[in-house]
């Protein structure tokens, strides 16, 4: 069978096992076995179960689960229900004042729970009512909480860089260096949109508030603020070399335990449900790995991968052009997977291509993000719309267009982050070590 | 029968957490040591030395052995992702054929895995293969963790087809599944509370 043949029948097998119902770790398993058997006539067992042990067996990935836990401790220490009330005393004094709400709640959210859609779930149910009831446009908080929902993933401990690192075996803790300024270039993008729409739309927006005095405003925010310093010494250790990203992660976890039991809602029960819901999370993410680094071992035999490479290299397609074909791949991949799923099954295919066209794998990690981010607010279909739209109950089309400035605004950080990337490049550059 | 399957899933995922449980102190652990030996050093102190020996290995294989033996209760509280859309959007007979497809495909794959990892035990046994660390660990130790969670994993996917087959049709996470997306997906203010708002 032909290369060209070869490839066209299991990217059809991939779909239809995707589309059929077939969880995505078992399908891209699936995949790779079809894939060793019809190239090569090389024990297939042998390998599948060489390659997970081989893959899974690793210090950097025991990041994974220690990260997912302290965000189950964090979740359920009323980290939700305190953001709101934490942040909205703070946010007044903006032009576009309480909207603020949406894109920080999103940003800080995300630092910690690494699911857009969860994101936006849990910020949108607190914050859409409030806003609502205040009187502000419903067109414009729908659109800032589209858009924030997807910026946070950048924000480290992002779970979907520990994944893209694993899967790519790139240096998670310079990834998650890497991620920060680009997450905070696009948080001031959207708060910036924002302050400059609400300044040209007076008419649009509810009567300003009486400012609220400093110390009741610290007293409103007391409970947030441990946990924002904890994400910025957890970055912070990391950053400065004083630990790996596992060790900041355990002492991430610990931390959290002690900020939930001193706000009272760490209970035996709340507990074990943290601990049984990272063991979960962490195994369904970790499985889906086993599935891609298979998947990947399998496209190496099938010869794909590089020879889509050098296919590259020889139609000589500069680097821009190849990055904009592979944002349009990944924004149709985004109507129907979420963020993590894209980015194991594409890394198996695509990085030997990207790399040939010489751009930095730790830079094509946050590119990456920030494409897939956007793919989940793509009108008309997105992972994201379909959450809001249940939210709210309008239509995926509405939201769409109140989503859209957003939307742009990522197209403008992404096009940024390609002309300038240093954005991504400089922090990791100045890290004080070279772990 | 019942019973007795529910409690080996339990079992195993309760193994999984205790992993975690184990790498959180035994990291912490390191990093508390290296904190009293940086102190004393600053101090002029002899050092305590306290370390975890072969730390990046032992947790290595934890985590392993921690995503392998949690891959049941995964499945069944509905947390291995999967695109539902179709499953969701079709008729109720032709659901209970597609869940019953993909179970059958599961449960072969996961058969598959778990007999070859059974003989990655068995070689890993044979030619006494050891890990490099301080601490030589004997590879087969964390590797039965790996054969054990794929084969409850494996006896997982076939009880939910049995279930889906002869049973009720009606597999258990289905119902995790919806009310997962139904929490997502909870209206919070109604299209007109909305419209009242933007007038």
């Amino acid at each position: 069978m032909g290369i060209e043949m070869l490839a066209l029948l299991l990217g059809a097998a991939m779909l239809v096992a995707l589309a059929l119902g077939l969880w995505v770790s078992l399908a891209l398993s699936a995949v790779a076995i079809l894939g060793i058997v019809i190239a090569t006539n090389v024990p297939v067992g042998t390998v599948m179960a060489t390659t997970i042990w081989g893959k899974l067996n690793s210090w950097e990935l025991t990041a994974l689960p220690m990260f997912i836990w302290m965000g189950e401790i964090l979740f359920r220490s009323r980290l939700s229900q305190d953001m709101f009330a934490g942040l909205a005393p703070w946010m007044r004094g903006l032009p576009g004042r309480l909207l603020h709400v949406n894109i920080l709640g999103c940003t800080i959210f995300a630092a910690v729970s690494g699911s857009s859609a969860a994101t936006t779930a849990t910020i949108g149910r607190m914050a859409l009512p409030e806003l609502s009831k205040r009187g502000y446009d419903p067109r414009i908080a729908i659109g800032t909480l589209a858009g924030s929902g997807t910026l946070g993933l950048l924000i480290p401990p992002s779970i979907i860089l520990i994944v893209y690192g694993a899967a790519t075996e790139q240096s998670i803790a310079r990834l998650f260096i890497a991620g920060v300024l680009p997450g905070i270039m696009l948080a001031v993008l959207f708060m910036g949109f924002t302050a400059i729409w609400a300044i040209m739309n007076r008419s649009r927006m509810p009567e300003a508030d009486p400012p609220i005095p400093l110390m009741e405003r610290l007293a409103a925010t007391r409970r947030l603020l441990p946990v924002i310093l904890l994400i910025v010494a957890v970055i912070g250790s990391i950053y400065a070399g004083l630990a790996s990203p596992t060790e900041a992660a355990a002492v991430g976890v610990f931390c959290a335990l002690i900020l939930s039991w001193l706000s009272g809602t760490l209970t035996k029960e709340s507990f074990t449900q943290a601990l049984l819901g990272a063991t979960r999370t962490s195994c369904m993410i970790a499985f889906i790995l086993a599935g891609a680094a298979f998947l990947t071992v399998a496209m190496g035999y099938t010869r794909i991968p590089r020879e889509l490479a050098s296919w590259i290299g020889v139609m000589e397609l500069s680097p821009y052009l190849l990055l904009a074909a592979l944002t349009l791949f990944f924004i149709v991949l985004g109507c129907f997977l979420d963020g993590i799923s894209i980015v194991v099954l594409t890394t198996s295919i695509i990085l030997p291509m990207v790399q040939a066209a010489g751009i930095d794998p730790i830079w094509f990690g946050i590119f990456l993000v920030l494409v897939v981010e956007m793919s989940q607010i793509t009108p008309p279909v997105g992972f994201n719309l379909f959450v809001i739209q249940g939210m709210t109950g309008r239509n995926i089309f509405q939201v769409a267009l109140y989503a859209l400035p957003f939307f742009c605004l990522l197209v403008l950080g992404t096009v940024l982050l390609v002309l300038f990337p240093e954005i991504a490049l400089w922090l990791p550059e100045t890290m004080l070590s070279n772990r | 029968m019942r019973v007795l399957l529910n409690q080996l899933y339990r079992l195993s995922s309760a193994a999984a957490a205790i992993c975690l449980c184990v790498i959180a102190g035994l990291v912490l652990v390191q990093v508390f040591g290296r904190i009293v030996d940086g102190t004393l050093r600053a101090l002029g102190l002899p050092i305590a030395g306290i370390t975890v020996p072969s730390l990046n290995e032992i947790a290595g294989f934890l985590f392993v052995a921690a995503t392998f033996l949690a891959l049941a209760a995964t499945l069944r509280q509905a947390d291995h992702i999967r695109v539902s859309m179709l499953i969701r959007a079709v008729p109720l007979g032709a659901r209970r054929v597609l869940e019953g497809l993909v179970l059958t495909i599961g449960t072969m794959l996961a058969a598959y895995a778990s007999w070859h990892a059974v003989f990655l035990v068995i070689d890993s046994i044979q030619f006494n293969s050891v890990s490099f660390g301080v601490i030589a660990i004997p590879l087969w130790i964390p590797q039965s963790a790996l054969a054990i969670g794929l084969i409850v994993f494996a006896i997982a996917l076939a009880d939910e087809l049995v279930d889906v087959v002869f049973g009720d049709g009606v597999p258990t996470y289905q119902t995790h599944e919806e009310a997962k997306s139904d929490i997502i997906q909870r209206p919070v203010i109604t299209p007109e509370e909305a419209e009242r708002g933007s007038s």
